[in-house]
């Protein structure tokens, strides 16, 4: 969001007079703009509060996701007058044993989701590692390159972009194996063309620097000037990039599940909320089995965005977008 | 070049669908298992050369292409092929349109005013708020989103109905009209898109403030809301027009996850459907449609261009 940093801050409001003060305010801007601000190390903050609860979950003190806690009341029986127990039919709403609430079969919530959690960061960092991996080198190599392998890359890429994401990964993954493996794989495949022509569009710039032609006149080879001198620079804009494409990652992840073609075994955010909403009497009667994981759900992809889009200003990157 | 893209996404999904899928099982159902059986050996060979899968696989791209240019879509892939895929489309893809039209609408009916709101005050307490909101907006995934306005307006408050039906009649108020049953849908769609319209908008806005003949405008005296509204959002429109087009492409095919939430019978919901049938006719022809939707659109927005600043038209 260069927008809110670019634009001068008027005491009346009024359009006409900013126009006029803009010369004044710029410098106190450009001092401004070097700083990752409060809200960017929040963000972080939470995405490694969520990261430590989803890989530290086993050694926890957390409830057993895939244990039942029934509750038990007293009832008396009006044919006999005898006061049996008798267990309360879930779910049941958020208490202070259950912080937010637990499900059909009385399983806690909480732990739930972030049991849940391990899946969905799994593969939404999978993806994008996949993605830097393969698209990042072949970008690199292309932008480096030149000629006609440029010409194939960049037309892939287009392809690729212009394959309609979702569909392509319902198609995958409806016909191949649900494994995690798979998931991450068909996820990563799609995030490989935007990563892939940011890298080879900030190749592209560095290729032409002095300091390229200082080390091929040095007498280095290719694979060295790619290693060396590029990827250090292409890195910086990469690493904004990786943030935002997690954050698409963990959504098409969450939008499969919905449609029920996401990891077979074991529960990930989308497969929660999906179990959840599937029927409407459900959903009005227990929200908070749809609202937990929605939220932390929102919250990380809120703080992966966040974090990607401060990011992008720091370094103030133009053609970065997914 | 358009042209060559369309061909390799056709080749690409022609291709997907052919190496992991076996359509056999949906024309004939269990009998295509059965390879023992001299009956039905000789019905799982009809089929096949029926449907043209005995072919090599470039043969049968070219017949398939070859039909596709002059209209012809196939069959379905079922025991009887019927209804066919032009039917089909017929029938699907004017619920999405609908629902596309009505969300891009609803998104440039709340985006403008609020972009020009933000943008004449930047970085006041509305602009504040209001760029945390559509933050939220467009890092809330559609299905939360979807999920959240339906429990609010359908479930706890019940405004609109929680129900869609193809048969209702379109236009009219209550709940038994689809314009009604679409509205939930159409701002599940909308809402994100708005915060991206927004968001464009009030950065072009505020730079196109700063050109001379907006103060001339103001030097004239022209009242500040018209000057804001006629004279600088038309050439602020650009980067709106441009993803809006983007955006208009790529809710044809996904708007999926909407529509299957909300139980809409549209282009999405019937993609979905015929990937799991491995109806490869079907999707082949659904995602040629959603390709060359957005490859026009895309083409179209260039047109626009030049209406909206004559200075592009040299």
């Amino acid at each position: 969001m260069t927008d809110t940093l670019s634009s001068p801050s008027s005491p009346s409001g009024d359009p006409i007079v900013e126009i006029i003060d803009t010369a004044d305010e710029r410098a106190s801007d450009t001092i401004e703009k070097r700083t990752l601000g409060l809200g960017f190390w929040l963000c972080i903050g939470w995405l490694v509060f969520i990261c430590g609860l989803a890989a530290l979950a086993p050694i926890l003190p957390l409830k057993d996701p895939d244990e039942n806690f029934l509750q038990f009341e007293e009832k008396e029986s009006a044919l006999t007058g005898r006061v049996t127990e008798a267990p309360v039919q879930p779910p049941y709403g958020p208490s202070a044993e259950h912080w937010f609430g637990t499900d059909l079969d009385a399983r806690d919530m909480l732990s739930r989701t972030i049991y849940g959690a391990r899946v969905s960061l799994v593969v939404g960092f999978a993806a994008i590692a996949f993605g830097m991996l393969v698209g990042g080198s072949l970008g690199m190599v292309a932008g480096f390159v030149g000629g006609w392998f440029d010409r194939v890359v960049s037309f892939c890429f287009l392809v690729l972009l212009s394959f309609p994401a979702l569909i392509l990964a319902i198609l995958i993954t409806s016909l191949a194996s649900r494994s995690l493996f798979t998931i991450a794989l068909t996820l990563g495949i799609l995030s490989v063309s935007p990563v892939g022509r940011l890298a080879r569009a900030a190749t592209l710039v560095f290729a032409e620097r002095e300091f390229v032609t200082a080390a091929r006149t040095l007498g280095a080879k290719p694979s060295r000037i790619i290693r060396r001198e590029i990827l250090p620079n292409v890195m910086i804009p990469m690493s904004a990039l990786a943030l935002l494409g997690m954050a698409v990652s963990i959504v098409a992840e969450g939008a499969l599940a919905f449609l029920g073609l996401s990891v077979e075994k074991g529960s990930t955010w989308g497969k929660l909320i999906r179990t959840a909403v599937n029927s409407t009497s459900d959903l009005e009667s227990a929200p908070w089995m749809a609202f937990t994981p929605i939220g932390f759900l929102f919250l990380t992809v809120m703080a992966l965005n966040f974090a990607g889009d401060r990011l992008r200003d720091y370094f103030d990157v133009k053609e970065l977008s997914i | 070049m358009m042209i060559l893209l369309l061909i390799a996404v056709s080749m690409l999904t022609f291709a997907a669908m052919s190496f992991l899928g076996d359509p056999l099982f949906n024309i004939l159902g269990p009998v295509a298992g059965d390879t023992e059986n001299p009956e039905n050996l000789a019905k799982i060979e009809a089929a096949k050369e029926q449907y043209y899968l005995d072919k090599p696989l470039p043969e049968r791209y070219a017949r398939w292409a070859g039909d596709f240019v002059t209209g012809d879509f196939g069959v379905q892939f079922s025991t009887d092929g019927q209804p066919p895929v032009s039917g089909l489309l017929k029938e699907r893809l004017p619920r999405t349109l609908q629902l596309m039209l009505m969300a891009q609408f609803l998104a440039l009916a709340i985006a403008i005013p609020w972009g020009v709101v933000t943008a004449s005050r930047a970085n006041g307490v509305v602009d504040r708020a209001s760029t945390f909101t559509s933050f939220m907006f467009v890092s809330l995934p559609n299905f939360a989103l979807a999920v959240i306005l339906f429990y609010i307006f359908a479930l706890k408050l019940d405004w609109l109905p929680d129900t869609y039906h193809a048969t209702d009649p379109f236009w009219g108020l209550t709940h038994r009209h689809r314009l009604v049953q679409l509205v939930l849908p159409a701002f599940t769609l909308a809402l994100p898109g708005a915060s991206v319209y927004q968001r464009l908008l009030r950065t072009d806005l505020i730079t196109t403030l700063q050109e001379d003949f907006i103060l001339m405008a103001r030097a004239k005296g022209v009242p500040k809301w018209r000057v804001l509204f006629r004279h600088a959002l038309r050439p602020s429109m650009f980067s709106v027009i441009t993803i809006f087009g983007i955006n208009a492409g790529a809710l044809i095919g996904g708007a999926l996850v909407v529509e299957i939430y909300f139980r809409i019978p549209g282009v999405g919901t019937a993609i979905v459907e015929a990937v799991l049938r491995e109806d490869f006719p079907v999707v082949l022809a659904l995602v040629m449609v959603i390709a060359t939707a957005f490859v026009v659109l895309n083409f179209i927005v260039d047109v626009f261009y030049t209406f909206l600043d004559p200075r592009v038209r040299r």
